[in-house]
C-alpha cells in the first residue's frame, strides 16, 4: 500500500485586513492581530488534495499528515484528517516554535524517517507566510530523495510517479521515481472540502505528538539571523490635472508623465 | 329504481364496485407505504388551530383563487363545490344502487329536497368550470401549466359525470313522476322534453340504464385514475393543508443529534418526512411557485414545481407496476440525480413559491435537505459555495477579503467623539450589527446611520464589537447545518452569559434566524428589525423626521426583503418611515409579501450567478420601471445587490437611481431638526449624484 506523507503549516491569515497587520520591531515579531485565527497554508492543503487525488486514483494508499508548530497546529492537522488523510503527527516543542527553514526541514526529515517507509513526500510550493519555498526541496536535499517542484497533476502507476509541472511559459511533464518529494502549485486545483463525517471522524482521531528528543535534534538551533522586521512604508502622492477640454488635459498629463519619465 | 338492485344488475352492481374499491385502496395503499417508511415529523399539534384553517384554505379556496389567479380560482371553486354538493347525490345514487328504499332522499326527505336545485345548479356550474379549465389549457395556455394528457383525462371524467347525471335523472323523472321533481330543475326540464318529444317505454327505460351504468363507471374509474394522477390532489390536500408547517415560511428545522443522525438531509426519498412526500401528492402542477420563482424568472434551471413532481416520478418509480411490462429501473433513481444538482443549488430561499402554493407544499426546506446532503454527506456544491463555507469557518465571516474589522466603524465614530456603547447587561436592547453591517464599507454607513438615530432617540443599546459572530444564516442556507450549529450556539452562549434579553438586527437574514432559529437551540431572546424599531420610536415622538430636505421632492420604491416581509410579515413599520421623510412612495409590481428576491437570499450573496439573467438586475429594472429616484432597502444583502444593480441595468443608471436603507433616509430627515454637529454623514440628496 502506498504511503504518502503531506508536511502542512499554519500561518497568519493572509486576509488579515492591512490596518491590522502589525509587527513589533524590536522583538523582530509579527504581532497576531485581535480576533484573527490562524488558517491553513493554502498551498499545503493543496498538498493534501494531491495526495487524495493519487488515493482516489489508484485506491488504498494511506496518507500521513506532519507538521510542526505551538499548540495550535492541531487544528490544520484535524483540517487535513477531515479532507481525508489517515494520520498525523504533530511535532510540537517550544524549541522548535522559532525555527528557521533548515530547522524545520530538518525536523520534518527526521520525522518522516521516523515513519513507515514512505512513497511521496507532497509539500506546498511554500508558505504563505514568508514565501520561502525551500523547505520541501530542503526536506528532500536531507532525505536524499529526487525532488520536483511546481507540480500541477501528479499520476502514480508502475512504481514511478509522472508529475506535470507549471513553467513560467507553459507546462513539462516529468517522471520520477520513488521514493521522492513533490511541491505542488495552486493550479492543481482547490483543495476539497470535508464531509461532515470525516470532520466527525477527525474530530475523534489522535493525532501523536513527538517532542524535538523524539527526533534525535538534541540541541536545536537556527542557522538564519533574522536582522530586521518592518512593514515597509509607502506613500500614495496624488497630483490632479487640469485642463479645460479633454484633449488640453490628455496633453498635460502625456507632458507630466514625460517628466517623470515614466513613459 | 336503479337497474342494480334486482339479479343480475345487483351481482354486475358488486363485482364492479367491490372490485373498483379494491383497486382504489391497493393503489393508495402501497403509495401510502413510501410515506410510512419516511422520517417521523409532528404534525399534529395544534390540531384545532389545523383544523380551523381547513375552513378557509379547503373550503374556501382562499389559496386557490387569490385575486391575481381569479380565471383559475373561479373555475377551481365551481368544481370544487360542485364535487361537495354533490357527493350527496353521489351517495344517494350508490345507495339506491344497493336497494330501492335505501337513499338519501329517504333518510334525509325535505333537506335533500331543498338540496335538489343547488345540485342540479352545480351539474351546470361544474360543466362550465371545467369548461373554463379547457379553454386554459386549449386556447390560453399560460406557461406555468404542464400541458399534458393527464389533465384532458380528469376533465373528460369529471364532464361525463356532469352529463350522465344529469340524463339519468332525467331519465328516472320521465319514468316515475314525483311530487317535487321541478326541484332538479334541469333533469326536469329534460324529462318534460322527452315527454314532449315523445320519447318513453323501452327506449327512455335502456336510455335511463345506459346513463345509470355510465354514470356509475365514470365514477368508479375516476377514483381509480386519482392516485396515478396528479389529481390525486383531491385525496391529500385535505390532510397537506392539515398537517401544514405552523411556523413562520422562512424556518428550517434542525438535524438534532449529529453523532445518532443516519443521514444529513436528505440523499434518498425516505430521508425526507412523510409530509413532504404527502406534498409530492399533492401538487396539481398549476406552476405558481415557478411562476413566482425568482430563479425560474431568470432563466435559472430550478423550477420548484419541477422540484416535486420530479419526486412524485421517482416514488412512483418504487411503487410496483401495475402493467407486468411496465420497466423499473434495477436501482432506483438516487434522488438527487433525479432532481439535478442544478435546480437545488439556484433556490435563493426566498420562499415565494411556498407562498404561492394554494395547497402549503414546502418546497425550501425540501430543497435545502437536499443540499443539506449534497454539502455534509458528499462535499458537492458550486466552487463559490465551498469558498464561502471555507471562508465562514476560518473566519467566521462571509466576506473574502474584507479590509474592515467589526470594530473599525466604532472606532470611527469615536474619532467623531460618537461614543458606542458595547453591551454589558446593563442595556435593553444589544444591537446586533451583523457582518455585512460592520464588514462592508457601503452597510457601514446604514450601521452609522441607525446607530446615530438609536442614540438621537435615546434608545438605551448595546454592541458586542469584536465578540460579535456570524449569525450563522449563511452557513445554515448553504446546507452546513454543523457549522450553523456551531456559530447559532456560540451567539447564544454569548447572549446568555452577557444577559442579552432583547436584540435589534438590521439585516433581515439574521433577524430571522434569532428570533425563529435560535429557538431550536435553546435561545430565546426577543428581536426587533430595525424598521420596526424606527416606526415605533417615530410613534413615540422620539424620531421626528421633517418632511423636507430634499426628499419631498423625491419619489421612492420600497424594496420589500424577502425574510423580514414574506417570511415575517412586516410590511407596514418600514413603508411609515419611508413615507415619514415626506418622499411619494411608489410600489412596483411584486411587493409585500408578493415581493421578488434581490438575489442574495440563501446565501447567494456569496454564490456566483452565471446562468440567464441576473436577479438583481431584473429587480432594479423592476424598481427603475416605477420611475422612482431612489430604491429604499431594508436589508445589508439588498443593499449591496442593488448597488451593483443600479450601476449596470440602464434603465436605472441613466436615472442615476440612489439606492439607500430605511434607516439612511430616516437620518436624513430626522438630523434636519437638529444642528449641525448631528447631521447626517450622507451628502443631501439630490446633490450627492454629481
Amino acid at each position: 500500500m502506498p504511503h504518502i506523507i503531506c508536511c502542512v503549516k499554519q500561518v497568519l491569515d493572509p486576509e488579515t485586513p492591512a490596518s491590522q497587520f502589525k509587527v513589533d520591531e524590536a522583538a523582530k515579531k509579527v504581532l497576531p492581530a485581535p480576533g484573527i485565527a490562524p488558517v491553513p497554508s493554502q498551498f499545503d492543503t493543496i498538498a493534501v488534495e494531491a495526495a487524495l487525488r493519487v488515493r482516489d486514483a489508484v485506491g488504498d494508499t494511506s496518507i500521513t499528515i506532519v507538521s510542526m508548530g505551538p499548540d495550535s497546529y492541531r487544528d490544520v492537522i484535524k483540517h487535513c484528517l477531515a479532507m481525508g488523510a489517515d494520520e498525523g503527527v504533530h511535532i510540537n516543542d517550544p524549541a522548535l516554535y522559532e525555527a528557521d527553514h533548515w530547522l524545520t526541514a530538518q525536523a520534518l526529515a527526521a520525522a518522516i524517517k521516523k515513519l513507515p517507509p514512505v512513497d511521496i513526500i507532497i509539500c506546498g510550493r511554500q508558505a504563505v507566510d514568508w514565501d520561502m519555498g525551500v523547505v520541501g526541496s530542503t526536506i528532500a536535499e536531507l532525505l536524499g530523495l529526487p525532488c520536483v517542484t511546481i507540480a500541477k497533476d501528479i499520476r502514480y502507476a508502475n512504481n514511478k510517479v509522472t508529475v506535470e509541472r507549471v513553467l513560467l511559459d507553459g507546462f513539462e511533464t516529468v517522471e520520477a521515481p520513488i521514493p521522492c518529494l513533490i511541491t505542488v502549485s495552486n493550479e492543481l486545483g482547490e483543495p476539497r472540502y470535508p464531509q461532515l463525517r470525516q470532520i466527525m471522524m477527525a474530530a475523534r482521531k489522535e493525532v501523536q505528538v513527538w517532542k524535538a528528543g523524539d527526533l534525535g535534534l538534541d540541541s536545536p538551533s537556527n542557522r538564519v539571523v533574522l536582522e530586521k522586521l518592518y512593514v515597509p512604508q509607502t506613500k500614495v502622492e496624488t497630483e490632479f490635472i487640469d485642463g479645460d477640454t479633454p484633449e488640453e488635459k490628455a496633453e498635460k498629463l502625456a507632458l507630466r508623465l514625460r517628466e517623470a519619465k515614466l513613459i | 329504481m336503479a337497474p342494480s338492485t334486482e339479479f343480475p344488475g345487483n351481482i354486475f352492481y358488486a363485482l364492479l364496485f367491490f372490485a373498483a374499491l379494491a383497486f382504489f385502496f391497493y393503489s393508495v395503499g402501497v403509495r401510502f407505504r413510501l410515506l410510512a417508511r419516511a422520517q417521523a415529523v409532528n404534525r399534529f399539534t395544534e390540531p384545532i388551530k389545523r383544523a380551523i384553517g381547513l375552513v378557509p384554505f379547503v373550503l374556501g379556496n382562499s389559496r386557490v383563487a387569490r385575486p391575481y389567479y381569479w380565471y383559475s380560482g373561479l373555475l377551481h371553486t365551481l368544481i370544487f363545490w360542485g364535487f361537495i354538493v354533490l357527493q350527496v347525490r353521489t351517495l344517494n345514487f350508490l345507495l339506491n344502487g344497493v336497494h330501492e328504499d335505501a337513499s338519501l332522499q329517504n333518510l334525509l326527505g325535505d333537506v335533500y329536497t331543498w338540496l335538489r336545485p343547488s345540485m342540479d345548479a352545480f351539474n351546470a356550474l361544474v360543466i362550465v368550470g371545467v369548461g373554463m379549465a379547457a379553454w386554459q389549457r386549449f386556447v390560453w395556455r399560460p406557461q406555468r401549466l404542464t400541458l399534458n394528457y393527464d389533465a384532458w383525462i380528469i376533465l373528460g371524467l369529471i364532464a361525463w359525470l356532469m352529463v350522465t347525471d344529469v340524463m339519468l335523472n332525467s331519465g328516472e323523472i320521465a319514468l316515475e313522476r314525483g311530487g317535487k321533481d321541478y326541484t332538479s330543475f334541469i333533469a326536469f326540464g329534460l324529462a318534460n322534453l322527452w315527454d314532449r318529444i315523445g320519447f318513453s317505454g323501452t327506449g327512455l327505460e335502456l336510455f335511463h340504464v345506459a346513463f345509470w351504468y355510465a354514470h356509475l363507471v365514470d365514477f368508479l374509474v375516476f377514483l381509480c385514475y386519482l392516485p396515478y394522477s396528479k389529481h390525486s390532489h383531491i385525496l391529500t390536500s385535505v390532510p397537506n393543508v392539515a398537517f401544514r408547517s405552523l411556523q413562520p415560511s422562512g424556518v428550517l428545522q434542525p438535524i438534532g443529534d449529529f453523532e445518532k443522525a443516519e443521514s444529513f438531509g436528505a440523499g434518498k426519498l425516505e430521508q425526507f418526512n412523510w409530509k413532504q412526500l404527502l406534498d409530492a401528492y399533492t401538487c396539481t402542477e398549476c406552476g405558481r411557485c415557478t411562476e413566482a420563482c425568482p430563479a425560474s424568472a431568470t432563466g435559472k434551471v430550478l423550477s420548484p414545481k419541477q422540484v416535486i413532481v420530479d419526486i412524485r416520478h421517482l416514488m412512483e418509480e418504487q411503487i410496483p407496476p401495475l402493467a407486468p411490462w411496465t420497466k423499473r429501473p434495477e436501482q432506483p433513481t438516487p434522488l438527487i440525480d433525479g432532481v439535478g444538482f442544478e435546480p437545488i443549488w439556484d433556490c435563493v430561499t426566498c420562499g415565494a413559491c411556498m407562498y404561492e402554493c394554494p395547497v402549503f407544499i414546502e418546497h425550501v426546506p425540501t430543497i435545502m435537505d437536499m443540499r443539506r446532503y449534497l454539502v455534509m454527506e458528499q462535499a458537492n456544491m458550486p466552487e463559490t459555495a465551498q469558498a464561502t463555507l471555507m471562508q465562514l469557518e476560518q473566519r467566521g465571516h462571509p466576506w473574502r477579503g474584507a479590509q474592515l474589522t467589526r470594530t473599525t466603524w466604532i472606532e470611527e465614530l469615536a474619532a467623531q467623539s460618537v461614543e458606542v456603547p458595547i453591551f454589558d447587561g446593563s442595556q435593553e436592547y444589544l444591537y446586533w450589527v451583523g457582518c455585512t453591517g460592520a464588514l462592508q464599507e457601503r452597510n457601514v454607513k446604514v450601521t452609522i446611520a441607525l446607530v446615530r438615530l438609536l442614540l438621537e432617540a435615546g434608545v438605551n443599546f448595546g454592541v458586542l464589537g469584536a465578540e460579535e459572530g456570524c449569525s450563522g444564516d449563511p452557513a445554515r442556507r448553504l446546507g452546513n447545518e454543523y457549522l450553523y450549529q456551531m456559530q447559532a450556539q456560540a451567539n447564544i452562549d454569548t447572549f446568555k452569559a452577557k444577559g442579552v434579553k432583547k436584540v435589534i438586527a438590521n439585516c433581515p437574514h439574521c433577524f430571522n434566524i434569532i428570533k425563529h432559529e435560535y429557538p431550536q437551540l435553546d435561545g430565546r431572546f426577543e428581536v426587533i428589525h430595525h424598521t420596526e424599531l424606527l416606526a415605533q420610536l417615530m410613534a413615540e415622538g422620539k424620531l421626528q423626521p421633517q418632511a423636507g430636505n430634499g426628499l419631498k421632492q423625491k419619489s421612492i420604491t420600497y424594496h420589500d426583503p424577502c425574510y423580514i416581509a414574506r417570511h415575517n410579515d412586516l410590511l407596514e413599520e418600514p413603508r411609515q418611515v419611508v413615507e415619514a421623510t415626506g418622499a411619494k412612495l411608489l410600489e412596483m409590481g411584486r411587493c409585500r409579501r408578493r415581493t421578488f428576491c434581490c438575489g442574495a437570499g440563501g446565501a447567494h450573496m456569496w454564490v456566483e450567478e452565471n446562468r440567464g439573467q441576473r436577479i438583481n438586475h431584473a429587480r432594479t429594472e423592476e424598481a427603475a420601471g416605477t420611475g422612482a429616484d431612489i430604491i429604499a432597502v431594508a436589508c445589508p444583502f439588498c443593499l449591496q445587490m442593488f448597488e451593483e444593480g443600479v450601476g449596470s441595468v440602464a434603465a436605472a443608471a441613466d436615472r442615476e437611481m440612489q439606492v439607500l436603507d430605511v434607516a439612511e433616509l430616516l437620518e436624513m430627515s430626522v438630523a434636519l431638526g437638529q444642528p449641525a454637529a448631528e447631521a447626517s454623514t450622507e451628502p443631501p440628496i439630490g446633490e450627492s449624484a454629481t
